[in-house]
């Protein structure tokens, strides 16, 4: 609303006043920016869970999500704010199958190295990693711990195309057009990805209480 | 809506409410990281002319026909000078020269004499030139 008050004014002051297209176009710039920014931050979290997801490691995801923040801000912040969404889940998407790729060429290789503790272990001596937690419901917390523990397991054994469905679906809440954009498939694809991937959750979780 | 379907809805249910918790419960470290990711997204989206002050973009932009004419300048010189230094410096074609180098690198008796330091040899070749070795002997 703000912004687009500020425009109207600026659009209708004389050149001369306004400095002419220069400052129009910094203030076009300035609300793209303020734009983006809340969109990015409106995704990041729910970007970082479906990262985390699929890459199973704290900073591959943190790795994942920047770099489609990058590539986003740097290749598509021109474009209309109402493609950011679908652009942005397939940024990440494709960031996320190169890693895992990687990851897979990297395996191989190490596995044939003789290797001391792996980042894992230096999380496990990290003292702050080791304080309790100040959670005013840890048994609570616990629980919903242990069941997106079970639930990112069970994840990692879909397939990428019926994970990326679910998530999109169920974490970030979009419905089936908006995720076909964002996978670049039909909506009967996305439906039968999903159900698909409800169908395998439910087989290897059960009732999954909480 | 079957049984099935019914049953369905209640696992999606509780798994969004799982999915909802562990996005609302992100600790502070990755919330920051987080951020810090979008900031940096957000320089590389600005446009050169929001990170330059006005000025001096404008005072970059005048001097570029001046620039410009200085850069053409500066090309046609070493177009021209290439040219005249190519033609003034002398070029050895003949291939005897370069085999009466070799010859003088290889020379053993040569190398021997400005090993030993043979005094006598140099001041005869002085003398030589003089003119006064040549009337004695």
């Amino acid at each position: 609303m703000g912004t687009s008050v500020t425009l109207a004014t600026v659009y209708n002051m004389p050149a001369a006043l306004h400095g002419g297209d220069t400052l129009l176009n910094d203030t076009t710039a300035e609300s793209r920016t303020q734009a983006l920014n809340q969109f990015l931050a409106s995704v990041e979290l729910k970007a970082y869970r479906i990262a985390h997801a699929g890459l199973r490691h704290e900073d591959d995801a943190l790795d994942a999500v920047q770099d489609a923040m990058l590539q986003l801000a740097r290749s598509y912040a021109d474009r209309p704010a109402g493609e950011w969404k679908p652009l942005f889940y397939r940024i990440l998407e494709n960031r996320i199958r190169d890693m895992q790729r990687r990851r897979t060429v990297r395996g191989r290789v190490m596995s044939w190295l003789p290797l001391g503790r792996d980042d894992e272990e230096d999380e496990a001596d990290d003292p702050i990693a080791q304080a309790p937690s100040t959670d005013p419901a840890p048994t609570m917390r616990l629980e919903m711990d242990e069941a997106m523990k079970a639930l990112e397991g069970a994840l990692q054994t879909l397939p990428p195309r019926q994970r990326q469905a679910f998530l999109l679906r169920s974490l970030e809440g979009m419905d089936v057009a908006e995720t076909a954009s964002a996978m670049g498939c039909s909506q009967g694809s996305v439906k039968t990805h999903y159900f698909r991937a409800v169908q395998a959750l439910r087989a290897r979780l059960g009732d999954f209480h909480i | 809506m079957n049984l099935n379907g019914e049953q369905t809805s209640e696992f999606e249910r509780r798994t969004r409410v799982v999915l909802d918790e562990s996005v609302a419960h992100t600790d502070a470290r990755i919330r920051s990281r987080l951020n810090r990711a979008r900031q940096a997204a957000l320089v590389a989206a600005a446009p050169p002319s929001a990170t330059y002050p006005r000025k001096i973009v404008w005072k970059i932009h005048g001097l570029m026909p001046v620039t410009g004419a200085l850069a053409a300048a500066l090309v046609l010189a070493v177009v021209l000078g290439g040219r005249y230094i190519h033609h003034a410096l002398p070029v050895d074609t003949g291939q005897g020269n370069a085999f009466e180098d070799i010859d003088l690198i290889a020379d053993d008796e040569a190398l021997n004499l400005m090993e030993e330091g043979d005094r006598s040899f140099y001041e005869w070749a002085v003398a030589q030139d003089d003119g006064t070795e040549g009337t004695s002997t």
